[in-house]
């Protein structure tokens, strides 16, 4: 018996023959195929400039370290949802990530054991990297008593003001020392420019559509939304204080403005700059870089001067943002991606190299004796940025993370918004999100017991 | 002889299995992508996650949660703001267009055709930054050369233009869209219902109500009922638009505050749950469009 296939005795014909091959080839082709065997690290990332730093970088640590491969893969915005579902589906993440100040409370929900990524305080302590480094910059990347990023970075704000406009309204913004200086300045400052009885020119701009600026200033206090132990601390008295004093800028002495458009970043809160209508900015070493490039056209305006304290004698900064980098526990290397950890955020080069382009402060003390950190800012009419920020870098807030930050940042927001706009009192405001909050996590804790 | 009867029943074989294997491919697909999917999300909206593995039979919890929980409320009637701004301002835009670009007046109509059409093929994200620049409280176009109130308005910064600016923005988007099955319903209307009325002595308007707007009934049902379900998907354009729904929730839809529950709280349960309460009210509001549409009517 003799049976063939051939083209024309295929059902359907010669296309479908064509198709079906084709399926089977490249099935087999794809099956086929085997895994790199080479010593090979990917490495997510979701800030454009990171990338850049590192696609330099990357070259070196191979050569340093022969056969080994660093894969950088770059997902912008959307890479902590990325993360997120590889980590759920225990399948697909990366070996070392970068993950946002922001975006790192939902990563550590649930028992300790089910957190995603290896703790590093074993590491750092054994190796003397806790002395070395501000050491409350940890505390965003720690929960339960782990440690599972390095700070990339220390993120302090200073107050950049117009220096030209307000030496125009007779203010020395140096001698500026408390937040009641600043208010009796702010009053001289605030004007209305063409005369329609209604203030163009504020002293200064906060945002009131986000918890932002109002958490800068709590941060500053010593206070947040959680404490060390993971309470929420939302409700404190300390915290309904600082949000009464946040809205009496804008209503009582009617010095701040609302930032134009979504956020700080926008085009129109740029043009109001421009314009003069805003003369002055609570800015994280990062918002510089930002404004420098957006708005070159003011060089030589804006000057930096120490945040008022709220005594005289108190801390005179806050903090910002924030990224960490740490390893998955998918990660089948350790060894070596801790090394590279190291070599991205310990190396001096490097620090230099992204100082340059992004003016960020490394968490690295050593670091700091570079003299390109004193260098003269000529953004800032020559005035030594770097080294402001420097000095006051030892004094950063430490900054709590908790599991449902996100949550409670969430709640906030709508909390500032009805506070400033006097819809809520800022008690009020404050007490029903920590009794929102508070319910979450009793419910959680209800259902899963307490750890 | 008994070769070819082999042949022959091989042959026939292959004819009856040969369909199935075709159209295999999609079933499988659709299975695993769809099928597994819509059950599991179904199964996870009676369940409640907290962290990567920790999962927990929640019964109806997160339903009656949902009830009671207030943005979800905002967002719904944010969505429904958004879909009654779509009813109607941008369909009647469509409409209007479309009947424009039928008239033997007009001009250019190829060059106008894909001109409305256009703003279709750029992805939502980029229309979102567009008029994020267009609304733009200082800077924008809109507040700059139509300062129709006398002052600067916070499209973006107060929430009561918030979802009027998202609206704005959607009218421009799809109602060049939407256009297109307009156009194509007057072009099915045969001619000689206009000859026969001009010989009654209809005017433009009666000739607008008594022929073109029934003739067109099939198309504006189903403009109506695919608007309404895009409507209620609306996710992208208010979320880069707002810069994530503030102030106060202004912006919200139902699509972005599952998101947010899902992803940034990582409730999945509650975020399936949202999931199947946004079909069930797609479904009951698509089948009273068709229904008030007489649709289901026997003709």
């Amino acid at each position: 018996m003799r049976f063939q296939i051939d083209s024309d005795s295929f059902p359907l014909g010669k296309g479908p023959m064509v198709m079906l091959i084709l399926f089977i080839i490249t099935s087999v082709f794809i099956f086929s195929a085997t895994e790199e065997k080479d010593e090979s690290i990917e490495f997510w990332i979701f800030a454009n400039t990171h990338y850049e730093e590192y696609q330099a970088r990357v070259p070196i640590f191979e050569a340093l370290h022969p056969g080994v491969n660093i894969k950088l893969i770059n997902y912008g915005g959307s890479m902590h949802d990325k993360l997120l579902t590889a980590l759920l589906s225990d399948f697909g993440a990366p070996d070392i990530v970068e993950v946002e100040i922001t975006s790192i409370g939902r990563f550590l929900k649930g028992a300790i054991n089910e957190i995603g990524f290896v703790d590093l305080k074993p590491r750092l302590e054994s190796e003397g990297w806790m002395e070395k480094l501000v050491v409350s910059r940890f505390t965003p990347w720690s929960y339960g008593g782990k440690i599972y990023g390095l700070p990339h970075d220390l993120h302090p704000v200073v107050l950049l003001y117009r220096d030209d406009l307000f030496k125009a309204a007779g203010v020395d913004m140096t001698k500026i020392e408390t937040w009641n200086d600043f208010i009796i300045a702010g009053k001289q400052a605030t004007r209305d420019l063409d005369g329609d009885g209604e203030n163009d020119q504020y002293a200064i701009v906060l945002d009131r559509r986000t918890e932002s600026d109002y958490f800068n200033l709590l941060l500053q206090r010593g206070a947040g939304f959680f404490d060390v132990e993971g309470n929420v601390v939302i409700d404190s008295d300390i915290a309904i204080d600082t949000l009464t004093f946040f809205t009496s800028l804008f209503n009582e002495h009617k010095i701040a403005t609302p930032v134009y458009g979504t956020w700080h970043g926008d085009p129109s809160n740029f043009a109001a700059m421009q314009d003069g209508r805003i003369l002055s900015i609570l800015a994280p070493d990062w918002y510089v870089g930002i404004l420098k490039s957006q708005v070159p056209q003011m060089a030589g305006k804006w000057k930096a001067v120490a945040m008022p304290a709220w005594e005289r004698g108190g801390r005179r900064t806050t903090t910002r943002g924030g990224t960490m980098i740490g390893i998955t526990k998918q990660c089948q290397n350790p060894d070596l991606a801790w090394e590279f950890l190291k070599f991205a955020y310990f190396d001096k080069a490097g620090l230099i190299n992204r100082y340059e382009t992004t003016r960020i402060i490394p968490p690295l003390k050593a670091a700091w004796d570079d003299p390109i950190y004193g260098e003269p800012d000529a953004y800032l009419g020559g005035q030594s940025l770097g080294r402001l920020f420097i000095d006051l870098a030892p004094d950063l807030p430490p900054r709590y993370q908790n599991p449902y930050w996100s949550e409670a940042a969430d709640l906030l927001n709508d909390a500032i918004f009805n506070a400033v706009t006097e819809k809520q009192t800022p008690r009020h405001a404050l007490t029903e999100v920590a009794g929102k909050v508070r319910l979450i996590i009793s419910k959680d804790q209800e259902r899963w017991g307490h750890n | 002889m008994q070769t070819t009867s082999i042949k022959h029943r091989i042959w026939n074989r292959q004819q009856k299995i040969a369909p199935y294997l075709f159209i295999a491919p999609f079933f499988l697909l659709f299975i695993v992508f769809m099928g597994y999917p819509l059950i599991s999300s179904l199964i996870m909206s009676f369940y409640e996650m907290r962290g990567f593995q920790s999962k927990i039979f929640v019964g109806l919890d997160n339903f009656t949660d949902l009830l009671r929980d207030p943005v979800f409320w905002k967002s719904l009637w944010n969505t429904t703001y958004f879909a009654l701004g779509t009813l109607v301002l941008q369909l009647p835009i469509a409409l209007f267009l479309a009947i424009l670009l039928n008239s033997k007046y007009v001009k250019g109509k190829n060059f106008l055709r894909l001109a409305f059409f256009a703003p279709v093929l750029v992805a939502g994200v980029f229309v979102a930054i567009i008029f994020n620049l267009i609304f733009d409280q200082r800077a924008g176009l809109i507040n700059n050369e139509f300062l129709l109130f006398g002052k600067e308005i916070g499209w973006l910064s107060e929430g009561r233009y918030v979802m009027p600016a998202v609206i704005l923005t959607g009218v421009w988007q799809w109602a060049g869209f939407n256009m297109i099955y307009f156009l194509a319903g007057l072009q099915g209307i045969r001619q000689e219902l206009y000859e026969a009325a001009a010989v009654d002595g209809a005017n433009w308007w009666q000739c607008f109500i008594h022929i073109t707007l029934p003739s067109l009934k099939p198309v504006i049902a189903f403009v109506f009922v695919v608007s309404m379900i895009g409507s209620f998907q609306l996710f992208d354009l208010p979320f880069i638009l707002t810069n994530g729904g503030e102030p106060a929730d202004a912006g919200t839809t139902i699509v972005m505050y599952l998101y947010k529950n899902g992803f940034q709280f990582m409730r999945l349960g509650y975020a399936a749950t949202i999931g199947w309460v946004l079909f069930i009210i797609i479904a009951v509001i698509s089948i009273a469009q068709l229904r008030l549409l007489g649709i289901f009517k026997e003709e």
